[in-house]
Parts: structure tokens; C-alpha cells; sequence
């Protein structure tokens, strides 16, 4: 019985791919997960992306939704021991966000920004937002577990932030190897040097079937090929919705990724946006051939895809058969060239479909969608207009997992991917 | 060119083509010789090779027999044979069976043909494999197999693998790539290209392969390519070869003998061309010494042809050049001239027969000059004996005649006397004139050159002569000069003034009806020109042949000593004389003279007297 009771003490070990070179969050590259253990942000989305408050208790804004004022919670203190205060909030704010007004004022914090800001809060909720107080190089974050020791793209050591707001975390330190591919991760975790360890999607079927205990999130990366130009000629566009249609991604998500993935037509994934379904997702040769025949010129396009990625190369020599059934012919190179269109994948930065959907614009080189509201209807207007564009043609959604050994338990993994030790803890062979 | 020029040249062209042809035919027997060798060479390197590519080929059977055998098949089969089998589990089986065993290529397929996992393109999975059929080749066999990257062509096997009624195909090779190629056992002086034949009808250079290590011109392959290509259009794939001369090959400028096999797959099907190419480097060396030992001894052979012509030339024309020279000697007058005899064969009685020929030409011109002599004799004797018969007899008849007067009384001897006493006077005074001339003749003088100018010489000739020329008793005769000879020559002034009288005095004497008398000079570069003309009785044919002739005369009276004395001088001068006549229409004389300036000493040049001008 002692055994399914949460206790205190232990060290939780965990193996990651990412490599930072630095752990504020500000910076691009720092794992997520990582970075919320240490840093917490004024907002926070539940399972549904819906804003709650974390470090600001309540928030108000003017009609307009740009000039925003944040509530900061009270007993907050940062790692270092300094109270957590409005004029820290906007100092890291400012830093994370320079182009924002942001001004303090007693308990609260005002952010001003340059046109109408409705999703704020969910923008708030990013960890590039977190608040971070900075002396010197150190960081100190409000989060349960602080920086104990940082070797910069090898190892990170954190120990639990006792008089962290919410409770002190259950397990006394986390040692954190970064830099591990998935091999060396399974290595560690079968050798017992890992507790948690990420596994990747195409592998999460056969570490299910090999009893390990996985925990997969919502579907949180988007696998995608994106055209580097829009269509030159009306034959082009032909020719991408002949390529589209022509891409069994069924098979590949069966196949190739073992079902890690889900088969997808939009960009957002289904638990998101809620209405992902209505994009067709199989594949249609007889459709694709008819499309490329309205091609009176074909196009003959470069393919690139991420050598590193084992996976990547698979589905991309997949999308070359496939594409050749259409009668599209596709050559393949390294993303180290100049394709015409690359395979890559996408983490959805947010839980919020806006700024989920904002930030793939952003990714695809593509201009800002324009939401009318913040009805489904707008969203899914504005991502069909981003669709519509036929500079990307949606394949996969991903899940992110992690396994873990049998003495690690209720560690959660968040739809958005990201995992929490905040209420992890350990026992029987790790006392 | 001399003849022992033509002699020398002839004679080395012939040792030299003889040599020539020599060599050529020895080049060309070696050359023969050597191809043969070559030939044989390559067939058994050509079939060396066919024994590895053959040998590989079962390897790959080996290899495709022992996965087949493996549990990792038969798990693959059993799942395989399931109702729905989830290939996702095999995804990267392929890979790793070929890796294990060394495979380029390697699928899994069941018996619908549908791919479960594929090394080469994992991708493929659910792809069909066309060549699952009921009853596959066991034999290894040639395929072109799609990549990613391009065709690749491969030497494959397949196997089946029992599943209960089901069955699973192994499929797998080896790829024919630069690694293949490289790994091939060769014998030394032998390589091995491939080109894959991707394009049917055209020959892609970048398809054309060596061993890794192999750098390759793929133009040098493209005509035998295209031939095999070609052959292979009209469904008649054959094994074609030729020589290539290699640039970029294993040496430098080695030539190789390549032999291009087709590799032919399903329907004969043109896959590649597999290019066995042999070294014909020990051959070219080999026939590059022998070509250079044939050109050495067609040089020594030459310069000892030079050499031994000039010999020979020089022995055969030494004769004939000593009878060419003594015949010169014979055309300058010397006709005491005689060839030196050393040999008894043609060329000896050529030079016994001219040495005989000059011996009789010398006694006949002796005998020829002692009968003119005499002839001479003759003609002055029978002159003398005109000449002075004519006067001798008037004075005969005088010297009776006196005598009869005498008889008659001194009265009538007195009255005879002096008639006769004038006669006798007039006609010795002739025979003394007789004398006199004949005493000329035999007296002319040499000429004392000294500078004379022909226009103020003829003025001078034609002054003189004017009572002549206008003299009573007959019509005048007309003088003209013509005078065009600005310079002057070297010339004795006495004797050509002597010289132009006499053509006068024959000019005005050929004029008894009167005419015109005409005196023309002129100036060439070297000589200058007088002539007389007269428009008299004229001369014949014959009286023009004999003219010059000493003691000929066409006149009564005349001594015929005249024009000999003009030629006479005008020889003495260097000069010639002519004459053109036709009877009834006049004579001309025409004299040309040499300027004669070398014997003009230069101390002694009048003033005035000018150096011809050269385009006067």
C-alpha cells in the first residue's frame, strides 16, 4: 500500500534529444519541459487551451484587447530567494517581448501592444514567456525546481524549490542528460541509467508492445511539406493538388510511423480546433492523376527532407512513390540544398489554436492569418485560407511520449506534449 | 641538276623506298603477329572475367538460399501468411538481413507479389514486385532495380520461403556499382567499366562506371556503346570489340582492347554494357621498339645509301665528266684535247673512240688547212696572173709596136713613142696600183683604239665624198645621215674611216643612174651600229654569200680585196658585218661594233665621251 502513496525524496534521471545551449527560456531550443520545471508563466491553458491563472491571479483588458493588466499572485518567490513583484514580471516580459509596453504598477502589471492582442493570454502562456529573473548569468525561475548545476549541452542537475508556491515537488533532484538520441535513451532506460526517457513517435507502438510504460500526449507536431514559393503558373497548382492528393498517409502513419501519428488535411490537429476531420486525409491516385493531367507543364521538383531523420528519409522516399503514381516526378536532396519543397516537422507552439495557427504562419513564411472572432468558424476560415495558399500540404500529426520505468509515477504528459515531474514521484527501488 | 646529281639522288631514293618497305612489311608482320597474341590474351581474360561474373553471381544465390533459410524469414512468412499481416514490423527487416549479409538489394515479398519490406527503398512497402511469378528463375539473374536515387542495375537471386499453402520470396543482390567493380578478382592489365543503359537510344556519360579507384573518358567508350545499343534495337544483342586508345587509363596513352558485353535482362532487354578492357600496353611497347629499330635502320640505311651513291655516282660519271670536258675543250679550239682511258668497259671505248674521233678531226683540219693553203696559193696565183696578164699584154703590144715604128722610120717612130710611152706608163703605173693594194692587204695595220664618235666618223666619210657623189657624166646621187649614236667607242679612227669609204665607194658605185646614199648610227647598250645603204643595182643571193671573200669581185675591174679589207677591220675590232641586198632595190651594210671601253685606258677618255645609258 505504501507503494501507491506519493512520498517525498529521490532522484528522478531523464535523457532528452534537445541540446540548449542555454536554459532561458527566451532562447530558441530549450525544451519545453525542461523549461517549465524551472520557469513559470503568468498564464497558463488547461487540456483544452483555455487560459487559467498560474502567476497572475486575474487579468482585464480594454475593449479593444490592447492594453492588458495582469494581477500578480501574492507569496510568490523566485529560486534565489527574491519575491516574485510586478517590477520583475515586466523586466522579464520586456526582455522576452521587447516590442510590448509593458509598465508595473503594485500588484500588477500592464501590457500594451502595438494592435488588437485577443489572445494574449494564451501568447502569455508560452514558455518563451515565462517569467525569469536574471543577475548576472544565473537564472532564477518560480518554478518547483531550481538550477542546481548546468553543463551547457551535456547535463543539467535540479534540485526541488522548497518554498515553491503550489508545494514543494515530491522528488529531492532531477538529473537531466541532454543531447541523447533515441538509441542511447532506450539504452538508458533498459540499463537503469534513465527514469524518463522521450521516445518518438514511430516507436511508441513498439515500446508499448515491448510492456514499457509510455505516456503519449495529444497529437502536438505537424509533419508537413512546405513549398518554398507560391505557384507560378495555374499548371503548378495542378501539380500541388495532384501531389496532395496522391500522398497515402494511412500507410505511412501505419508503416512508417507504426501509428504514432495521425493521418491529417489540416493543420491543426482535431483535439485543437475540433473540426480537423472535414479535410480529407486518404489519399485519391485517380483524383491526382486527373489533377496532374489539367498540367500541361509539369514541373520537376526537389524533395528535401532532414537526413538526420531516419523517419523523415522513409516518408519522403514514400511521397516520391506516391508521387510517381501521379505521374509527378519528385528528386530527392538533403535539406542542406535548395528544394523546392521540404518534408519537416512542426511542434504546435500552443495548446490555443490561434497562436498555434499564428506560429505555423509564421513558420511557413506565409502572411498572418486574420481571425474575424474567436469563433471556430473564423479559425477554421483563416486555416483554410492558409491551406488555400498551396504552399503547404498537411501529412501527419505526431504524438510526443515519453516511457518511463515502473518506480516513476503520475508524471504527466500535457496534450501540448509537455511533460510534468511536479507531482512525480518515486518509489520502491529509488526510495 | 648534273647527272651524278640525278645519279646520287636516283640511287638513294631506291635504297631508301627499299628500305622503306622492308621495315613496313617487318612493322606490319609484327603488328599482325602481335594482334593475334592480344586477341588470344583478351578471349582469356574476357572469359577469366565471365568465370567471376559468374561466380558472383552464385555467391549472390548463396547468400539469397541462406536468408531464406533464416528464422527471421520464416517469422516474416508466417506473419505474412496471416490474414492481415501489419508490415509495419518489418519495416526495417530488409535493411538489416541486408546488412548482415552483405546485399545491396533485398525484399520481402509474398506470393500476391506485394512488398513487405524492402533494404533498398524501405518506401516501397505495398508496392507489387513484378518478378514474384509462380515459378520463379533460380538461377541468378540481371535486373534494373529502381532506388531513390536513379536505376540501378543488379545481379539478383531469388528464393521462396513455405508458409503453410502460402509461400514468402526472397529477392536480393548485389548492386553493379564502382564497389562491384573494385571488388572483381582481375587479372593485371585488365579493367572493368559498366554502363548502365538507362536510356535506350542514347549514351548518358554519366552512366558510364569504372572501379573506384578508375578514371575514365566516357567519350572514348561512346561509339562501342552505341554499336552494342544498337545491335540490341534490332534484337540481335551481340558482344562487339575494338581498340581504344585510353588517355586517362591505368597509363598514360595506353591503348586497350575493350570488349563490350551486353547485359540483357528480361525479353532481352538491354540493361548495361559491361566493357572488359585488356591492356595493350606490352604490345605497343613491343611494337614501338621494333618501329623504332625499323627507323634506325632506315636512317643508317639512308645515310649509307648517301654515301655509297656518291661512291657509285661519282665512280660512273668521272668519265663521262672528263668527255664532257674535253669535249668543251674541243668547242673552245683546242682540239688537241684527249680523254684519259682507265677502264675496257662501255665508258672506256666511249673514251678510246673520242680520243680516235679527235685524232682524225685534228688530221683532217691539218689536211683541210694544208688544201686551202695551197687553194690560196692557187687563187692569189691565178689572180696575179689575171691581174697582171691584163696589163702585161697591152704592154707587149706597145713594146711590137714600137719596134715596128722603128722599122718605119724614125719620123713614125717618134710619133709612136710617145703614144706609146703613155701607155706604157698608164699600165705600169696600174700594175704598180696592182702591187700596191695586194701590198695593203697584206699589211693592215692593228688598230690604235682611241675614242670615236660613229656621227662625226660618217659626217666626215660622206664630206669627203661629195665631189663623188656629184660628179659629171652621170645623174648626182643624193647623201643622207641618219644619225642616232649620241656616245662614242673605242675604235682605230683611220681604219674605220678606211673601212666606211670603201662601202661608200661601193655604194656610189652601185649608183650609175644615181640614187641615195644613206648613213645610219646608232647606240645599243654594249655596241654601236653604222650602216651604209645604197639604192643601187644591188646584189644576188650568191654575190652575198661570197662577198667578203678575199679577191671576189661583182665589178669589172675590181680586185675583190675591198670588202675583205672592211671585214678585216672590222674583225680587228671585235666587230661584225653584214650585208642585205636584193637586186634592183639597193644594198645595205650593216657594222656592228663593241664599245670596247676596257681598252680605253682611262687616262686617254676624250671629254664628251659618255658611258652608254642603259635605256637609250
Amino acid at each position: 500500500l505504501a507503494e501507491s502513496r506519493p512520498h517525498y525524496g529521490g532522484t528522478l534521471r531523464v535523457a532528452v534529444k534537445e541540446s540548449p545551449q542555454t536554459l532561458d527560456p527566451a532562447a530558441q531550443g530549450v525544451p519545453v519541459s525542461i523549461s517549465r520545471m524551472i520557469f513559470e508563466t503568468l498564464i497558463a491553458l488547461d487540456e483544452r487551451g483555455r487560459p487559467q491563472p498560474l502567476l497572475a491571479t486575474s487579468w482585464q483588458s480594454d475593449p479593444g484587447s490592447q492594453r492588458w493588466r495582469f494581477f500578480i499572485r501574492g507569496g510568490v518567490s523566485f529560486s534565489d530567494g527574491s519575491p516574485l513583484d510586478s517590477a520583475a514580471v515586466a523586466a522579464s516580459l520586456r526582455n522576452s517581448n521587447p516590442q510590448w509596453k509593458v509598465s508595473a504598477a503594485a500588484d500588477m502589471v500592464m501590457i500594451e501592444t502595438e494592435s488588437a492582442s485577443p489572445d494574449l493570454p494564451a501568447e502569455l502562456a508560452l514558455a518563451r514567456n515565462s517569467i525569469v529573473r536574471r543577475s548576472d548569468a544565473k537564472l532564477s525561475g518560480t518554478g518547483p525546481f531550481a538550477i542546481a548545476q548546468w553543463d551547457a549541452g551535456k547535463h543539467v542537475a535540479l534540485i526541488a524549490n522548497e518554498p515553491y508556491w503550489a508545494g514543494r515537488a515530491f522528488v529531492d533532484s532531477v538529473q537531466i542528460d541532454v543531447g541523447k538520441n533515441d538509441r542511447e535513451q532506450m539504452l538508458s532506460l533498459d540499463l537503469d541509467k534513465a527514469d524518463v526517457v522521450e521516445v518518438a513517435p514511430e516507436d511508441i507502438h513498439r515500446a508499448r508492445a515491448e510492456n514499457r510504460t509510455v505516456k503519449a500526449s495529444e497529437p502536438e507536431e505537424l509533419m508537413v511539406l512546405v513549398f518554398t514559393h507560391d505557384p507560378s503558373s495555374d499548371d503548378e497548382t495542378h501539380a500541388r493538388n495532384a501531389l496532395a492528393l496522391s500522398i497515402d498517409t494511412a500507410a505511412v502513419n501505419n508503416v512508417v510511423l507504426q501509428g504514432g501519428g495521425e493521418p491529417c488535411g489540416a493543420l491543426l490537429p482535431n483535439w485543437m480546433s475540433g473540426y480537423a476531420f472535414v479535410f480529407p486525409t486518404a489519399a485519391n491516385i485517380e483524383h491526382a492523376r486527373a489533377e496532374r493531367m489539367q498540367a500541361k507543364h509539369l514541373p520537376a521538383w526537389t524533395l528535401g527532407y532532414d537526413p538526420l531523420d531516419p523517419v523523415a528519409r522513409v516518408i519522403a522516399e514514400r511521397v516520391l512513390l506516391n508521387a510517381r503514381d501521379a505521374g509527378i516526378t519528385l528528386q530527392l536532396i538533403s535539406s542542406s540544398g535548395s528544394p523546392d519543397l521540404r518534408l519537416v516537422r512542426i511542434p504546435l507552439s500552443s495548446s490555443d489554436p490561434h497562436v498555434a495557427l499564428t506560429a505555423l504562419a509564421e513558420a511557413f513564411q506565409l502572411p498572418q492569418p486574420r481571425f474575424e472572432n474567436a469563433s471556430a468558424a473564423a479559425l477554421y476560415s483563416a486555416e483554410k485560407s492558409m491551406l488555400q495558399s498551396h504552399r503547404v500540404v498537411p501529412l501527419l500529426h505526431l504524438r510526443s511520449a515519453v516511457a518511463l520505468r515502473p518506480n516513476v509515477h503520475d508524471l504527466n504528459v500535457l496534450p501540448d506534449g509537455t511533460w510534468s515531474l511536479n507531482n512525480a514521484w518515486l518509489s520502491g527501488e529509488k526510495p | 641538276m648534273s647527272l651524278r646529281r640525278r645519279l646520287l639522288v636516283l640511287f638513294a631514293l631506291t635504297v631508301f623506298v627499299s628500305v622503306a618497305a622492308v621495315t613496313g612489311i617487318i612493322s606490319a608482320m609484327a603488328r599482325s603477329a602481335f594482334d593475334r597474341a592480344n586477341d588470344e590474351r583478351t578471349n582469356a581474360l574476357v572469359a577469366q572475367f565471365r568465370r567471376e561474373f559468374t561466380r558472383r553471381g552464385e555467391e549472390v544465390s548463396r547468400k539469397i538460399q541462406a536468408i531464406a533459410a533464416t528464422s527471421e524469414s520464416n517469422r516474416i512468412a508466417i506473419a505474412a501468411a496471416g490474414s492481415s499481416p501489419d508490415y509495419s514490423v518489418f519495416l526495417d527487416d530488409a535493411q538489416t538481413v541486408a546488412e548482415t549479409h552483405q546485399l545491396d538489394f533485398l525484399e520481402f515479398a509474398d506470393d500476391r507479389g506485394t512488398i513487405i519490406s524492402s533494404a533498398q527503398w524501405p518506401a516501397k512497402f505495398g508496392y507489387k514486385e513484378p518478378l514474384v511469378t509462380p515459378s520463379p528463375s533460380a538461377d541468378p539473374f540481371l535486373k534494373e532495380e529502381e532506388t531513390p536515387g536513379g536505376p540501378a542495375l543488379g545481379l539478383f537471386g531469388i528464393r521462396g520461403v513455405a508458409a503453410g499453402d502460402r509461400k514468402l520470396y526472397v529477392i536480393g543482390g548485389i548492386r553493379l556499382d564502382k564497389t562491384f567493380l573494385a571488388s572483381l578478382e582481375l587479372p593485371a592489365g585488365m579493367r572493368v567499366l559498366l554502363y548502365e543503359n538507362v536510356d535506350r537510344d542514347k549514351f548518358l556519360p554519366d552512366h558510364l562506371i569504372g572501379a573506384a579507384d578508375s578514371k575514365i573518358d566516357p567519350q572514348e567508350f561512346a561509339p562501342l556503346i552505341r554499336q552494342v545499343q544498337q545491335s540490341n534495337a534490332q534484337q540481335n544483342p551481340v558482344e562487339t570489340g575494338a581498340v581504344i586508345h585510353e588517355n586517362s587509363g591505368q597509363s598514360s596513352g595506353d591503348d586497350e582492347t575493350v570488349n563490350a558485353i551486353p547485359l540483357t535482362g528480361d525479353n532481352n532487354q538491354l540493361l548495361g554494357v559491361l566493357l572488359v578492357a585488356s591492356s595493350r600496353q606490352i604490345y605497343t611497347e613491343l611494337s614501338g621498339q621494333i618501329r623504332s629499330a625499323a627507323l634506325l635502320a632506315a636512317a643508317v640505311g639512308l645515310v649509307m645509301a648517301v654515301l655509297l651513291s656518291s661512291w657509285a655516282a661519282a665512280r660512273v660519271t668521272r668519265p663521262v665528266e672528263e668527255l664532257a670536258h674535253a669535249a668543251r675543250e674541243i668547242a673552245g679550239g683546242n682540239w688537241s684535247a684527249q680523254v684519259k682511258s682507265t677502264s675496257r668497259d662501255e665508258i672506256g671505248q666511249l673514251a678510246e673512240s673520242f680520243n680516235h674521233m679527235t685524232r682524225d678531226l685534228l688530221d683532217q683540219r691539218d689536211r683541210l688547212v694544208q688544201a686551202e693553203r695551197v687553194a690560196a696559193w692557187r687563187e692569189l696565183a691565178r689572180r696575179l696572173a689575171h691581174e697582171l696578164k691584163n696589163p702585161l699584154f697591152p704592154l707587149q703590144l706597145t713594146v711590137e709596136n714600137l719596134l715596128r715604128a722603128r722599122e718605119h722610120g724614125q719620123q713614125q717612130f717618134d710619133e709612136t713613142f710617145q703614144e706609146s710611152a703613155s701607155t706604157l706608163l698608164a699600165e705600169i703605173s696600174h700594175l704598180k696600183n696592182i702591187v700596191g693594194r695586194f701590198s695593203e692587204f697584206s699589211r693592215m695595220p692593228v688598230p690604235q683604239f682611241q675614242a670615236v664618235g660613229l656621227n662625226q666618223l660618217a659626217e666626215v666619210v660622206v664630206k669627203l665624198h661629195k665631189a663623188q657623189l656629184n660628179a659629171a657624166g652621170r645623174p648626182p646621187i643624193e647623201s643622207r645621215l641618219e644619225l642616232s649614236a649620241a656616245g662614242h667607242i673605242a675604235a682605230d679612227p683611220e681604219l674605220l674611216h678606211r673601212a666606211l669609204s670603201n662601202l661608200v665607194l661601193n655604194a656610189i658605185e652601185a649608183m650609175p643612174d644615181g640614187g641615195v646614199l644613206t648613213l645610219r648610227t646608232r647606240q645599243g647598250f654594249t655596241s654601236a651600229y653604222i650602216e651604209v645603204s645604197d639604192t643601187g643595182i644591188g646584189l644576188s643571193q650568191e654575190d652575198c654569200a661570197r662577198l667578203f671573200t678575199p679577191y671576189y669581185t661583182s665589178k669589172v675591174g675590181g680586185t675583190g680585196l675591198g670588202l675583205a679589207i672592211v671585214q678585216s677591220i672590222v674583225s680587228d675590232h671585235g666587230g661584225r658585218i653584214s650585208v642585205s641586198s636584193e637586186p634592183g632595190r639597193g644594198t645595205t651594210f650593216m657594222i656592228e661594233l663593241p664599245a670596247n671601253r676596257d681598252k680605253l685606258p682611262a687616262t686617254t677618255m676624250p671629254v664628251g665621251m659618255s658611258e652608254p645609258e642603259e635605256n637609250s
